[in-house]
Parts: structure tokens; C-alpha cells; sequence
């Protein structure tokens, strides 16, 4: 039975911030506290979905605010076991496995944190396979998950139920908790049975980003030298290829908090100046990146930015003038482009004017620039 | 005529500029009290170049000394720790994640109070008077007389850091205090750290200040003094009080400026070889490149801006090993003029290797070193293919660069690099550092809360930049020299739509005399 411990997480949160595709808040925070926790209860049991008990009972579970928030008001200790047990206290029973909304960013920690300290297993899989902004884009609920019964506490502990069936209705419900709660809330939801669970996750997401993060750490470098290993380990896995888009210096980057979320723009122009800049458009990911009126890439792909030199990713909220980075767009998982999907996570989900189209039939090479 | 002054961990530099040349320049051991190692140096260059110091007008110094503090936990008050923030955090006290020696070395006074800001505005918690009163109470009676305050948002509210500082000013008399929102931006653990940082230097900061502004004084000058801080920009002594922690990594900054004025070249690979360290850097359109990484300082992690360094432990002190084929990381430091062979030592050393191998002549009165030709041969492979590796790891394409081989050791370097365009090692090289702190900037700051609904945005960081140049200029910038180094918004969320605060810093060469005139 794998396990994880905490000397893998160093790994799991780079891995993370790389698929969070500028959101999902920093790990730092949430890799500090599941240190803490692994360290106290011992390594977590994570379990394939495949060995989970058809009739077992999982909840997701996760953050919902705007990431910028996360690097002021910070977490408790107790944040994510005491939502899970508010959760099953609700629901009068014992929860079996925990799960994660997203892979992307502090969220794929959570969990980890909770099921160490409650004792049982956490998934190897997520409801997203990267990271998006609203409750609706999970796999889960577009799978048919239902979202309630739900919980979500704050950061005094104050706990929130939430009852409608209607996806949309609880994204909005649950966002304005966390906008009346300091802007981040730590929520249980979308409980599921083991079947359920089989039929809706990204399967494999947590070893996946470990993978990842040791990559990124063991082939620190330029994005030349680490697009090659990052090239292979993506074309063997559940993602599309990964593309090199475009190197060059931020030369603005704007984001505010609006509605609960970081919404902005970041224009990034090439190293000498001569050239049309590429725009990147932020709600707390990168949603859209487009050179002139030509979009080369676009939610559900993934889009990344890494720090040029040393192929660190970089989140929105630490974007800022003057960086050297490099963007970077993968293949979403297939997932996400079924028609089903793409009802909820396309562009115009965002308030783009424009049809999504699959990153590699925009982009006639994948290698370095 | 202005004077430039690097004190390194093993050596002080100095060196007399008029204009743009250089009349004299010198580099002297530095003493473990700093400041007769300055004062010797400055009596060199006054004697050598027969000028008097009240011709100078200015003095910049460029100083390790707060940096190796950090690094070597030495010098360290003890800081009681406040954070305004419960509940939230509970369970992530300060100094969380830091490595337990520099921890231990601040003392153990961690204190979480309630109260900080939400990002709408709202309290976090109201401030609880009693809790306080408790706190600063503790503090006094362990006779901790240093603090470091951090709040929730405090960027955005600085409010409850302020109320809390007040506070503890009335009940312990000279209490010194860093608020977290004077030294950094969003993120309360790597601004909590930076203010933790800088209150555990204060008391070590007014001791240098004094010291070196006594000896000047004593010495005749009647100029100002600087000290350069991280971006390449120049602080006043009363400002370096308050904020020591500034002048992290203006060691690298201060090279990497001193080879551009030395080569005119403004892109370039910058070796800066040591006693103990070669540190490569990036010199972009003239300026350092900057790291885009959480930046740790002895281990802790920080927000500061500082230049995109690889430090590699290799120099002039390093010992050498396995026939060659190991040099550094340790060295013998500042020790390598007992400890080294040549100097009469028995510790081999990089340097020795370049004396054996007829490539460094130290003069008649060092030791001759006899080495095995196999020893020489993989000893310098070494040397080469360790920088070369460097370089190539820095390099921002596959394009070579220029190469600027400045310090002490550059002699280390005994031919090409192959990931070298072309090779620098320009006369004064060896005191680079000294050079680059004395050309070094004045900046102006601009802040201004502004609302994009009234002004678009573009014209708003227009007129911001103005007023930038306009206040660097007055702080004795030249005009033609201004640019924008950093634009930093700031949304207030809970405001009307679009309230920001729009920070922005413009720097420029310090104007010459004969241009002011």
C-alpha cells in the first residue's frame, strides 16, 4: 500500500504550482501545515481509485476564495480536519477517503492534512487535474456528483451548511461565504460513493505532480534545457503535449480582487523589444493566452508560466514587471473535451468571445522557440 | 571627487573617483572590528593620491557585515515576535520553517495576538487590549528590547502594526521596532520574516553607522555618507538605522555595477571570484537581473528584490583535493594568508595551484609551491570546467555572452570559457565591488492612492512616474540618466472599485558636480 510522507511534499507542491496554471494559491502556507501534520500522525495512505470500495463513502474537500487572500490571512492547524468533521457530523456518519477538488496549487495538500490527522486514506486523483476557479468545472458535478450536503468553515471555525442540488446555485452560494468570511473558506462537499468517485476523477494527479516536482527540481535550468524531460513525462501521461509558447519580459501584469476572485491581465513582450507581445488573461488562472488577435492557446488547456532562468512556475498573484518567464501550454486532460465538459469550462464559460480549440491545432510546434 | 567602499568578508576596498576615473584604489584585509580595516584603507588612497578629505564629496559604502550577520548568526539581537492575526494562522507561528540555529539565536519570544485586517476592511478580530497588555508585559519583564510586529494585510492597513508599536513604545523606553509594512509587500510569512531580520540587526546597525560616521568625522570629512542598499540604490546613514536588512545582496549588486562602468558593457556574464565563493551574475541593459524566486536569506525566506546570483564555492581560498580533481567548497577564507602554502602555511589551497603553476607571481617574498604537473593539470581542468559550468547554467539563451571576470581571484581563470563570447578582466577589476558602490544610484519613491474609475490607469502610472523622477531628481539623480525601476499596485479591494496604491521608483547616476552647475 503506498504511502505518502512529508519528505514527498516538497516535490507535490512544486509539481502543483506548475499544474495550477497561475491559481490555486501558494502552497508554501498549506505545505508548512501538512509538514506539521505528517509529522505528528505519520505518513498518509494514498489509495488508487481503483482499490476504493465501490459502496465507500469520499468527500471532497478544498479552499474556495481568491488566492490572493491565502498569502495574507492564513490557515489554522485544524482548518481542514475540523470542515471534515463539521461534514460528518452533518451528515451523521464516518467519511472513508478524502479527495481533492484540484491538483493545482495548496488545494492538492489539503486533503492530505485531514485524512493524516483523521486517519484514513487520501485519493491519487482530483476533480480537475490542474486548477480553475469555480465549484461547476469539477469533474465531479459535470459526472453528476451532487455538491450537498456540504460544509464549509472559516477562519474563526464558524461553520456553513449548504443544501441545493443546483450547481450553479451552490458556486454562488459558497462564494459568497467566502466572500463574507474573509475571502477564503475551507469546504467538504460533492460526497460520493467509491463508484462514483471511479467514473468522475482525474485518476493518478498526486503521483503525477510528485513526478513533476522532481523534474522541475532535478533539471533546474533554463526552458530550454527542462523542456525536453518535461516533454517526455507529459506525453506518458493522461495530459496532451506540452508546447513552448512564447519567452519574454513581463511588462505589465495587473490583477484585483472583483466577485472573490483575482481577476487581471499580464501583457509579457519579447527580451529585445521587437515583436508583438503575448496577453495573458487572468481569473485566478491563466485562462487565455493570445499574441495580437490570435489566441494560441485557452482554457481547459493548460497554461503555465515559469521564471525563464530557472523554470520555476510562477503564480499570478507573485506575477510582476520586469520578470523573465517563460509560458508554456499542455493538452487538459480528455476529460475536458467532451461536449458535456466543454458546457462548463470552454471559453465563452469565462466570458470569451470564441469556440475552444484544442491547443495543438493552434500551435504547429511543440519545442522551444 | 567621490569615495567607493566594499568590506567583504575577507577584504575592504576602497577607491578614489573623479568622474568617471579612477585615481587611486587599494584593498586591505578586513579587521574583525570593520572599521579600522575602512580607516586603513581610506588613509592608503588619501596618501596615494595627495587629495584631502574635504575635497570629498561623498563617501558610499558597500558592506556585508548585515548579510553575514544572517548567515552567520552572529550579532543577532533577541526580537520578541508579535503577529496581530488570530484566529487565523493559529498553529503557523512566526519564524515557522526557519532553520532552528537563526531561530534559536533571536530567542524564543513568539507571540500571536488577535486582531489584523481582512481584505475588505474588516477586522480580522478587534484588538484585545488586556491580550496586549499581556504580551508587552512578558516582553518587558524578559527584557527583550527589540520587536518585530506583523499584521494580516498590514500593507494595505498598517493600522493595528502601528497601534501595537505605540504601544510598546510608551511601556519600554528605547525599545526598537520594525512594522512589517515599512520593509515589505503582500505575503505575511516572507514580510514577517524580512521585519524579524532587520529588528534583529537594528541595534548591530546603529553600532556600524556610528563607528564608520565617528572615523569619517575624525578623519577630517565633513561629506555625507551612503550605504548602497539591494537595488542598487543609495540609503542615507540615518535611514540604514531603520533599515539594515536593505543592504541583503547589494554585495553582488555593487560588482555586477562596478564591471559595466569598468567594460561599458551593459549585457554581460559577471564572474565575481573571492576567498571563498565565485558569484555569477547578469548584467542586463547595465543593471542586475533579478531573481524571480522567493529569495532566502541564512536559510529564511524572504520578499526582498535582489539581484539573480549563482554562488558557486569556489575561490581563491578553496582547498584542493583528490589530486586535483576537488577544489572547494570549503576554504581557509580570509586564513589563506597563514594557512595557504605559499604564504607559508601547509593547507593546499586554489591559490597555491596558481603560484605552482607559474600563473600568479605573489613576489619574491612568498614561499615557491612545487607541485606534481598531473596535480597543476587537474587542478586547473577543474577551476575551468567548474566556472564554465556556472556560466552556462546562467546563461539566458543559447547565445554567449560577453564575459566580466572581476575580484580578487579572478586570476583563478587561466584561459577561455567556452560559453564565453569574449573574456574581460579589465584594469581596477579587483575592486570592482568598491567601484560599483560608489557609482551607485539615488532612487526616488512616488505612492499615491489613486482610483482608475477617475484616472485610467495608464495616465495615472504616468503622472506617479513623473513624480518619481521628479523626487529623484531632487535627491540629486541626473535627469538624462532616470528610469523606472519598479512599478508595485496595490488594490484596496474594499474601497471604491479600483482604489489602489500605486507605488512607483525611478533611479539615475548621481548628477555630477559639473553638471549641477
Amino acid at each position: 500500500m503506498a504511502k505518502l510522507g512529508s519528505e514527498s511534499l516538497t516535490d507535490l507542491s512544486a509539481g502543483a504550482v506548475f499544474l495550477a496554471t497561475g491559481g490555486g494559491g501558494d502552497p508554501h502556507v498549506a505545505q508548512l501545515i501538512a509538514e506539521q501534520a505528517l509529522e505528528i500522525h505519520g505518513p498518509v495512505e494514498l489509495l488508487e481509485p481503483e482499490d476504493l470500495a465501490d459502496d465507500a463513502y469520499v468527500v471532497a474537500l478544498g479552499g474556495v476564495g481568491a488566492p490572493t487572500v491565502s498569502l495574507e490571512l492564513l490557515p489554522s492547524m485544524n482548518e481542514a480536519v475540523s470542515a471534515l468533521q463539521a461534514f460528518e457530523e452533518r451528515v451523521g456518519r464516518k467519511v472513508d477517503a478524502v479527495v481533492s477538488f484540484e491538483i493545482g496549487g495548496g488545494n492538492s495538500l489539503i486533503p492530505i492534512v485531514a485524512a493524516a490527522a483523521m486517519g484514513i486514506p487520501v485519493i491519487n486523483g482530483d476533480g480537475m487535474g490542474r486548477a480553475l476557479p469555480e465549484a461547476q468545472m469539477m469533474t465531479y458535478p459535470i459526472s453528476g456528483v451532487l455538491p450537498t450536503p456540504a460544509v464549509a468553515t472559516d477562519y474563526r471555525g464558524v461553520a456553513t451548511e449548504f443544501h441545493t442540488t443546483d450547481i450553479m446555485e451552490f458556486e454562488q452560494q459558497i462564494r459568497q461565504c467566502a466572500l463574507s468570511s474573509g475571502g477564503m473558506i475551507t469546504s467538504a462537499e460533492h460526497p460520493m460513493t467509491g463508484l462514483q468517485l471511479k467514473n468522475s476523477v482525474v485518476p493518478g494527479t498526486i503521483t503525477f505532480s510528485i513526478e513533476l516536482g522532481r523534474i522541475l527540481r532535478e533539471y533546474r535550468g533554463n526552458a530550454h534545457r527542462i523542456f525536453e524531460p518535461l516533454s517526455e513525462l507529459f506525453a506518458g501521461s493522461i495530459y496532451g503535449d506540452i508546447f513552448h509558447l512564447y519567452t519574454g519580459k513581463v511588462v505589465d501584469s495587473v490583477t484585483r480582487i472583483v466577485g472573490g476572485f483575482d481577476i487581471g491581465e499580464a501583457t509579457i513582450a519579447p527580451f529585445d523589444g521587437v515583436g508583438t507581445p503575448l496577453g495573458i488573461s487572468i481569473k485566478n488562472e491563466y485562462l487565455v493566452a493570445s499574441i495580437g488577435e490570435k489566441t494560441i492557446a485557452s482554457v481547459p488547456d493548460l497554461i503555465t508560466i515559469l521564471d525563464y532562468e530557472t523554470s520555476t512556475p510562477i503564480n499570478a498573484e507573485r506575477l510582476r514587471y520586469g520578470q523573465r518567464v517563460s509560458v508554456f501550454g499542455i493538452g487538459c486532460p480528455k476529460f475536458y473535451r467532451s461536449p458535456r465538459a466543454l458546457e462548463f469550462v470552454a471559453p465563452r464559460c469565462f466570458g470569451f468571445d470564441f469556440e475552444y480549440q484544442p491547443i495543438e491545432t493552434l500551435n504547429d510546434t511543440c519545442g522551444p522557440l | 571627487m567621490r569615495i567607493g567602499i566594499d568590506v567583504g568578508g575577507t577584504h575592504t576596498d576602497a577607491v578614489l573617483l573623479a568622474g568617471d576615473d579612477v585615481i587611486s584604489s587599494t584593498k586591505a584585509l578586513t579587521t574583525a572590528d570593520v572599521t579600522s580595516g575602512i580607516l586603513e584603507a581610506l588613509e592608503y588612497i588619501l596618501t596615494d593620491s595627495g587629495v584631502e578629505p574635504q575635497a570629498i564629496e561623498a563617501v558610499m559604502l558597500g558592506t556585508t557585515q548585515f548579510t553575514n550577520a544572517v548567515v552567520e548568526r552572529k550579532q543577532l539581537s533577541e526580537v520578541a515576535a508579535i503577529r496581530i492575526g488570530l484566529p487565523s494562522g493559529d498553529g503557523l507561528p512566526p519564524k515557522i520553517g526557519w532553520p532552528e540555529d537563526i531561530s534559536r539565536s533571536l530567542g524564543d519570544h513568539v507571540y500571536m495576538v488577535h486582531g489584523g485586517t481582512l481584505y475588505d476592511g474588516r477586522p480580522v478580530a478587534e484588538l484585545d487590549q488586556a491580550e496586549i497588555a499581556r504580551v508587552i508585559a512578558d516582553i518587558r519583564l524578559k527584557g527583550v528590547d527589540t520587536v518585530a510586529i506583523s499584521a494580516a494585510f498590514s500593507p494595505m492597513s498598517p493600522q493595528p502594526e502601528l497601534t501595537v508599536a505605540q504601544q510598546l513604545r510608551e511601556a519600554i523606553s528605547g525599545v526598537k521596532i520594525t512594522c512589517s509594512h515599512s520593509i515589505g509587500r503582500l505575503g505575511l510569512l516572507e514580510r514577517e520574516n524580512a521585519a524579524l531580520l532587520n529588528a534583529a540587526l537594528l541595534r548591530f546597525s546603529d553600532t556600524v553607522v556610528s563607528a564608520f560616521g565617528d572615523a569619517l568625522r575624525q578623519r577630517g570629512f565633513k561629506c555625507r555618507f551612503f550605504v548602497s542598499q539591494n537595488d542598487g540604490t543609495l540609503m542615507d546613514a540615518e535611514f540604514v538605522r531603520q533599515f539594515p536588512a536593505l543592504t541583503f545582496s547589494s554585495g553582488p549588486t555593487n560588482s555586477l555595477r562596478g564591471a559595466c562602468k569598468l567594460t561599458g558593457l551593459d549585457n554581460a556574464i559577471v564572474v565575481d571570484i573571492g576567498g571563498t565563493t565565485s558569484d555569477i551574475g547578469i548584467l542586463q541593459d547595465g543593471f542586475p537581473r533579478e531573481s524571480n524566486i522567493v529569495i532566502e536569506v541564512g536559510g529564511v525566506r524572504t520578499n526582498f528584490r535582489m539581484p539573480d546570483i549563482l554562488a558557486l564555492g569556489l575561490g581563491g581560498g578553496s582547498l584542493v583535493r583528490d589530486e586535483g580533481r576537488s577544489i572547494g567548497p570549503q576554504s581557509v577564507g580570509h586564513k589563506l594568508v597563514t594557512e595557504g602554502i605559499a604564504f607559508g602555511g601547509s593547507t593546499l589551497t586554489a591559490t597555491d595551484l596558481l603560484v605552482a603553476a607559474g600563473k600568479l607571481d605573489l613576489g619574491p617574498k612568498y614561499q615557491p609551491v612545487q607541485l606534481s604537473p598531473q596535480l597543476i593539470q587537474n587542478g586547473l581542468a577543474t577551476i575551468q570546467e567548474t566556472l564554465n559550468q556556472g556560466i552556462e547554467k546562467m546563461l539566458p539563451s543559447s547565445d554567449p555572452l560577453p564575459v566580466v571576470l572581476v575580484g580578487g581571484g579572478a586570476v583563478l581563470v587561466s584561459e577561455e570559457f567556452t560559453a564565453a563570447s569574449q573574456m574581460y578582466c579589465p584594469e581596477h577589476s579587483g575592486v570592482a565591488n568598491a567601484i560599483g558602490a560608489a557609482i551607485a544610484q539615488i532612487g526616488g519613491e512616488t505612492e499615491r492612492m489613486v482610483s482608475y474609475q477617475e484616472i485610467p490607469r495608464e495616465e495615472a502610472i504616468r503622472q506617479v512616474s513623473q513624480q518619481a523622477r521628479e523626487t529623484a531628481i531632487a535627491a540629486g539623480a541626473d535627469a538624462a540618466t532616470i528610469r523606472i525601476a519598479d512599478i508595485e499596485e496595490t488594490t484596496i479591494s474594499y474601497m471604491a472599485e479600483g482604489s489602489t496604491r500605486l507605488r512607483v521608483k525611478a533611479v539615475g547616476d548621481i548628477a555630477r558636480q559639473e553638471q549641477a552647475r
